[in-house]
């Protein structure tokens, strides 16, 4: 055990340094197994939940602690007095192996600090995953961060042994960054995913062409926003994630609420209410990619920051009374989808199950609609079942949430269904 | 109408029995699996032996009139673990030998309904338990799991497994429902066997040190800011605890 326990230090630290970076799902891959071990499967599993309600996925690791920048709101930052540790890409491969067979995760989630050069460090994370793949013949999911700055040769390699890659974007503004992240300049970060985006396009078009040409990047590129570090608005962030999905296609943008690990005069103090905020934001993202809204329908000039009492889409049908209620057994997918309390399976549903006859009010809970929303909004075979009329100045206060979060049964995850699959966090799924 | 019968507990032997109810339109009051219950001693019993021949002609006459879909929901509650599966399977079909593949879209029936969520529970669970399975490194060379879920899922998730640790000798053992999934890396196949809790298993010392890591890196993982054990435990319930390495 002698040389056990090193080991197990170093992965507590790595572990701690890795585990605000929220992405998590493993999900939008595919890849066989043909005589190797593992598989990336094309919906999220999650292992285990920690005691925080997120679940685990991948082994979140860094590769390094040590840093030669200074972010300020990192606790790998030079500045910071920490234990400084690193994994060998050996090591990284072998903790990998032995997890995954005894089906403790579905793959590697593998981030770093910067050591010597960003190019120097993603050669070691590029090592690293290629001892899995071809030594140990490893299938299974490999989510790898790209170092900003890394030679655009080394992050085309990183994205031909990677199911997804990711620059963490951090900070929504520019200036944000400017005063955080003085070391990283939005083009370092923004190149490299500009570049994958590009190579994605590629070598879809290859593929095209021959099923032979191996995927780059399977499982698309992802980002991260830190949420309430800096003072810019609702509206500035999910702009901007509209613009990374549309321009950048990217698969995913995840928002971490800012938890201050260093103290930093640059930094705010703990915001108030930073969780629900997030969660917010989440159920803005899953309106953006799922349900056709564009940014500027949910947040405008005159609301620049979602309202914390009521989730997004709620409150887009609160400032459009004139659209409401709707015919269920008439309209179509995309207006059902607009609906307080229908989400994509049950809008699915819907539609699947009036082909059979017309839908009755009473019938609509049981394919899934969340009636105590969607009543005020709603007809079926003409009957409205609000309680009060859609003028009722009362509506509003009858459909703002309470202090209670969502219960677990509206989060769950749904099955079989590759498309809303990911949202395997609990806490960061946002289904309206 | 209505009456007491009895099989043998395969879905051979469920089938063979709806051949015979279906085209007559009889709904039962129970079915139950031999041996039969004390009570149902004095009642008037119909005992129907599986037949795998009529057995298959129904499922091919089903596979024509019912959608794939369709089909799956019923196998899927047959795999549950309630008393219920097979009334409620016979009132599906009944109900389906009438509509044919309309029957698809009536969710909402009441013949219906209750078992579509039936067999959304089972899936559930068979997709939960596609996390919560728990390898360990058994000496003599063979990876070895133990679970207790409420449902008989083993059919469900094999195939999962067998595809991601083909290269690996492994065994899944449904400690409640006394089942195993015993793979065979040569010859790359599975076969699903009546198991039985044999002494606890002999660990090799790596399979040790292993555990220990993935605890303390799963304790490490937790933000103490935002702690939530309440959503913790409606995603893993205390009841599957005891089987995963992070909880014990
Ligand atoms: S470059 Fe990354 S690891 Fe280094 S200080 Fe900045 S955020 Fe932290």
């Amino acid at each position: 055990m002698a040389v056990a326990t090193p080991l197990m230090d170093k992965l507590e630290i790595l572990a701690e340094g890795a585990k605000y970076d929220v992405s998590c799902a493993s999900s939008g891959s595919f890849r066989r197994n043909r005589d190797g071990i593992g598989n990336a499967a094309s919906c999220g599993i999650c292992h285990s939940w920690t005691s925080d309600g997120r679940c685990v996925s991948l082994l979140k690791v860094l590769m390094t602690n040590s840093c030669i920048y200074d972010c300020a709101y990192c606790i790998n930052r030079r500045s910071n007095d920490v234990r400084r540790v690193m994994l060998t890409p050996a090591e990284v491969a072998e903790l990998t192996i032995g997890f995954y067979r005894r089906n403790y995760i579905e793959g590697l989630f593998l981030s770093t600090g910067v050591v010597r050069s960003p190019d120097y460090t993603m050669e070691l994370l590029i090592a690293a995953v290629r001892t899995l793949r071809q030594e140990y013949r490893f299938n299974g999911y490999i989510h790898l961060k790209l170092v900003p700055g890394a030679d655009p040769l080394l992050v085309r390699e990183a994205g031909l042994i990677a199911d997804r890659v990711s620059v963490n974007l951090e900070l929504p503004t520019r200036e944000g960054l400017a005063l955080l992240a003085p070391d990283k300049s939005r083009d370092a970060v923004v190149a490299p995913m500009q570049q994958v985006n590009r190579l994605i396009a590629v070598n879809r078009g290859e593929r095209r062409e021959s099923r032979k040409v191996p995927r780059f990047v399977p499982a698309g590129q992802s980002t991260q926003l830190i949420v309430g570090a800096t003072d810019e608005s609702d509206r500035q962030i999910v702009t901007l994630s509209e613009q990374l999905y549309r321009r950048l296609d990217l698969k995913r943008v995840y928002y971490s609420a800012f938890i201050p690990v260093v103290a930093d005069t640059r930094l705010p103090d703990r915001p108030t209410s930073p969780l629900r905020r997030e969660h917010r934001l989440y159920q803005a993202d899953w309106l953006l990619r799922y349900y056709g809204f564009s940014a500027h329908e949910l947040l405008d000039d005159r609301m620049p920051n979602l309202e914390s009492d009521l989730d997004p889409k709620t409150g887009w049908a609160l400032r459009h009374l004139d659209l409401f209620p709707v015919e269920v057994n008439r309209v179509d997918y995309e207006t059902l989808l607009r609906i307080p309390g229908i989400g994509v399976r049950s809008a699915q549903r819907i539609i699947w199950a009036r082909r059979q006859g017309h839908l009755a009010i009473d019938e609509l809970a049981k394919l899934g609609v969340v009636m105590k929303r969607a009543r005020y909004f709603v007809t079926a075979r003409g009957r409205y079942a609000g309680e009060c009329a859609l003028e009722s100045s009362d509506l509003r206060s009858r459909l703002v949430t309470g202090p209670v979060p969502k219960k677990a049964s509206q989060l769950e995850l749904p099955l079989f269904q590759p498309l809303v699959g990911d949202e395997a966090a609990g806490l960061i799924s946002g289904e309206l | 109408m209505g009456g007491s019968y009895c099989y043998d507990g395969s879905f051979a032997g469920l089938l063979t029995l709806l051949a015979r109810l279906l085209p007559q339109h009889i709904t039962p009051d129970t079915i139950s699996i031999d041996p039969l219950p004390q009570q149902s001693l004095f009642t008037d019993v119909t005992v129907v032996a599986a037949d795998e021949l009529q057995a298959e002609a129904l499922w091919d006459e089903l596979e024509q009139c019912l959608t794939p879909s369709c089909l799956k929901l019923v196998t899927r509650v047959f795999l549950a673990d309630r008393p219920e599966r097979e009334l409620l399977i016979c009132r599906y079909l009944l109900l389906a030998w009438q509509v044919g593949k309309k029957i698809g879209g009536m969710l909402a029936h009441p013949d219906v309904e209750p078992l579509w969520k039936l067999s959304q529970q089972v899936g559930r669970e068979a997709h939960r338990y596609l996390g919560f399975v728990r390898f360990q490194e058994v000496r003599g060379g063979f990876y070895y799991a133990a679970i207790a879920p409420d449902h008989r899922i083993l059919p469900l998730i094999a195939h999962h497994f067998a595809a991601r640790f083909r290269d690996q000798q492994w065994v899944i053992h449904d400690t409640r429902h006394g089942q195993g999934i015993i793979h065979d890396r040569l010859r790359r196949e599975w076969l699903i066997l009546p198991m039985t809790a044999h002494a606890a298993p002999n660990l090799t010392g790596t399979e040790e040190l292993f555990q220990e890591l993935w605890r303390r890196y799963f304790k490490t993982l937790a933000i103490a800011e935002r702690k939530n054990l309440r959503l913790q435990q409606g995603k893993v319930p205390l009841k599957v605890r005891p089987w995963l390495v992070e909880f014990t």
